[in-house]
């Protein structure tokens, strides 16, 4: 199942409380977990390190086979272990608080049930505070053992598991169940306080607790429309990514998995990325999750006040503007890919498309709710001046690329988009009116890319005047209602197709970045299209390819950011942008039918 | 030593508080906007907050010059310069405890450390010494408590 120590990207699964995020490996082994929040130091990172990275491990014995579901419509993770005695089914959840009830500020609870047979499980629990850069001690407190580093506490429940033993920084157990045990283990985590050492009765209650909400949470949900079930576990997906604390939405809750094995293409993906803010919000309004949509636009409108009218290309969840990237060097990488990085330095990037994405997401939900509040309104107007002012200047686009800042047609198109709306806004009184002012330079740009972001040739919009290939963001266009003719747009999408598509796969572009090596196949790029081709009126190419891509996920339903050939997955998991361009694509073919 | 005089004090020092930090928030250093954290704990309308949040905020001002003038009676003294110190003592509370354990705590709209997948808050918890509002946040916190212990002192003192 492992590969030089490393379990394939695909065969993770997901569970988290709205704060964090753990990694189940399909052996059993949780290899990734920060505590206590999504961008904290992690204390199990062996997907980073299979030496020394630390896990929490559980699994038979014997040789085994696997099967994994979600529980229904849930973030619960339900395992079964088939080996030649007998059936165990491992349940897997980061539980959340029941009422008033004094809970751990974090906890992973598993339980296994026998419900076969016999199965001897064995199971050890290796914590490594802060990326192992710190000292983690284990020490025995009366019955229990509890795991200890600077301010940061694990005290472990462990029922019908074993005798658990200390063996150097590793606390160990083997037992065996028989049909219609249960062994119960709980991990409870502390941080800046006291270590919790949680009940037996608690912690199943807790965990029920947690298994009734998150079915609740997904009926909620308004779709009707063809791909119900990828739609809910994107949906799903989307919410563990979500800071509950701020409101703010994570690209993904892992940092350096690679997106080509060995490759230097190692980011951290643990920040709030605005480009997402209209995805994000587009996709909570349409399927009914107003709270979760009014907390992340509030949590935009504070965190870009102290760069305003300037916008970060992301933020920490926490709101702060700092992501200073370095590096940890202590860490092999996944499969040696390094370096293994904390912090992202594509904070102080310019990328003008950011713009358009906030601006259309302020519009959204303007549109849906009214007023922004005077002050919220002249920040926004000051923004919209800005977007006048800055966007005839290079970037480095979307895909944040090293190489030279260059004139990106996708990101002038994007600032078209953000006047565009802010013209909107002020024609519906949100903001400060200087809508003839905003038209006059949203023309200059459409102007500017349809003169100069176009080739004949190609029959296509282009990366740049000076990069005169394809670009698979240039479907964000059709996406975000950029004004250009139906041909042009239709020609964008065929060219795409033809030059950047390999089946159901769409690279990203296939020119110069500045940096060495390859990468995969970019996921929501492939949800894109199929978006785009909806939107053009190509519904059946658009199921089609929908089809393929739903076929790619893995065998709980979560993608990555990117894949290969081989179907293996590449880049931090799970990847937001890939679900919400998923749901994009669902909604975008569900409304081409009703039509 | 006046207690008329710390109440006024009060006063003026909520307005030089909300005005410093006011000015932080317009230069960028700070996200912190405490009258829209007081407000939004009664009214969820950006604009109604921000009102009642400067309401609390100028009685908060008052009845923690109250709290001043105590400890000036008890220990026999006042003037600016304890004032200031008193108010470093102030803006450590404040930052620690007040605004980052306490408000979280009997905010209906605030997020906290603990808020977990069920809860949607819109407003984020302010975290250690308010550095979750911008790092440069906890020193405006303290040269604006530090004047405004300076000035009821100085005024408790009868300047």
């Amino acid at each position: 199942m492992r590969k030089d120590g490393y379990l394939p990207i695909r065969d993770y699964a997901a569970i988290g409380d709205g704060r964090t995020i753990a990694l189940v490996g399909k052996d059993g082994s949780i290899d990734w977990l920060c505590l206590p929040n999504f961008d904290s130091g992690a204390v199990f990172a062996r997907i980073l390190d299979d030496e020394q990275g630390g896990s929490f491990r559980l699994a038979p014995t014997e040789p085994f086979e696997v099967e994994r579901r979600y529980q229904k419509e849930s973030n619960v993770l339900e395992s079964t272990f088939r080996t030649s005695s007998g059936t165990v089914r491992v349940t897997d959840a980061m539980t959340l608080a029941p009422g008033e009830a004094l809970v751990p500020q974090r906890e992973i609870v598993r339980r296994a049930e026998c419900v076969s047979g016999s199965v001897r499980l064995a199971w050890s629990i290796e914590p490594r505070f802060h990326f192992g850069v710190k000292p983690t001690r284990i020490e025995r407190r009366g019955k229990r053992i509890v795991a200890l580093s600077r301010g940061e506490a694990l005290g472990l429940g462990a029922w019908d598991a074993g005798d658990p033993q200390v063996n150097g920084g590793r606390i160990e157990s083997e037992h065996e169940l028989h049909t219609g045990e249960t062994a119960l283990l709980s991990l409870a985590a502390a941080h800046h306080e006291p270590a919790f050492f949680a009940g037996r009765e608690d912690t199943m209650h807790r965990l029920a607790h947690t298994e009734r909400f998150w079915p609740k949470w997904a009926e909620r949900a308004h779709y009707d429309g063809a791909w119900r079930e990828p739609v809910l576990r994107s949906l799903l997906a989307l919410k563990l990514l979500v800071f509950a604390p701020s409101g703010a939405v994570v690209a993904a809750p892992t940092t350096s998995l690679p997106e080509w094995i060995g490759g230097e293409r190692n980011w951290d993906y643990r920040f709030t990325w605005l480009r997402d803010a209209t995805y994000t919000f587009d996709a909570l309004e349409t399927l009914g999750y107003e709270d979760e949509a009014r907390a992340f636009f509030w949590w935009i409108m504070h965190a870009t006040q102290m760069t305003a009218p300037r916008l970060q290309v992301l933020y920490r969840i926490d709101g702060g503007k700092e992501a200073d990237e370095s590096f940890l060097d202590k860490l092999s990488g996944y499969r040696g890919s390094r370096p293994v990085r904390v912090g992202n330095g594509a904070a102080d990037q310019v990328q003008l498309d950011v713009y358009g994405d906030v601006m259309h997401a302020i519009w959204l939900h303007a549109r849906e709710h009214g007023d922004l509040g005077g002050e919220t309104g002249r920040a926004v107007a000051k923004i919209a001046d800005y977007v006048a002012e800055h966007w005839h200047e290079p970037d480095s686009g979307i895909w944040e690329v090293q190489s030279d800042p260059t004139h990106f047609v996708q990101s002038k198109a994007m600032c078209w988009v953000a006047l565009d709306r802010a013209v909107k806004l002020a024609e519906a009184g949100v903001i400060s009116d200087r809508a003839e002012k905003w038209r006059a330079e949203a023309d200059a740009i459409r102007a500017w890319v349809e003169e100069s972001g176009w080739d004949d040739e190609l029959g296509s919009f282009i990366r740049a005047p000076d990069l005169r290939e394809l670009d698979a963001s240039l479907l964000t266009l059709l996406l975000m209602d950029y004004d250009a003719e139906e041909d042009r747009l239709r020609g964008t999408v065929d060219a795409v197709r033809r030059e950047l598509a390999v089946g159901p796969l769409v690279a990203r572009y296939l020119g110069e970045d500045g940096l060495e090596g390859e990468e995969g196949y970019f996921l929501t790029c492939s949800f894109w299209l199929a978006d785009a081709l909806a939107r053009t009126g190509r519904t059946e190419e658009a199921n089609e390819l929908m089809a393929e891509l739903v076929a790619l996920a893995n065998d709980v339903g979560l993608y990555a950011e990117e894949i290969d050939r081989d179907g293996a997955f590449l880049g931090n998991f799970p990847q937001g942008l890939t679900h919400l361009a998923l749901i994009g694509a669902a909604c975008s073919i569900a409304k081409a039918e009703a039509a | 030593m006046s207690l008329l005089g710390a109440v006024a004090g009060g006063f003026v020092g909520t307005v030089v508080l909300t005005s410093s930090l006011r000015l932080a928030h317009a230069l960028g250093f700070t996200r912190m906007d405490l009258p829209l954290l007081l407000g939004t704990v009664f009214s969820e309308d950006r604009r109604k907050a921000s009102v009642i949040g400067y309401a609390v905020h100028f009685m908060n001002g008052i009845v923690f010059s109250l709290g001043y003038a105590a400890i000036f009676y008890a220990v026999g003294e006042a003037g600016w310069i304890f004032g200031a110190l008193l108010g470093v003592v102030h803006a450590a509370f404040a930052g620690g405890a007040l605004v980052n354990v306490l408000l979280p705590a009997i905010h209906p709209r605030m997020g906290t450390p603990w808020s977990d997948a069920e809860e949607t808050p819109i407003l984020e918890p302010p975290g250690f010494m308010l550095m979750n509002y911008g790092r440069h946040t906890v020193l405006g916190t303290l040269v604006a408590h530090v004047a405004y212990g300076a000035i009821v002192g100085g005024f408790a003192a009868g300047l």
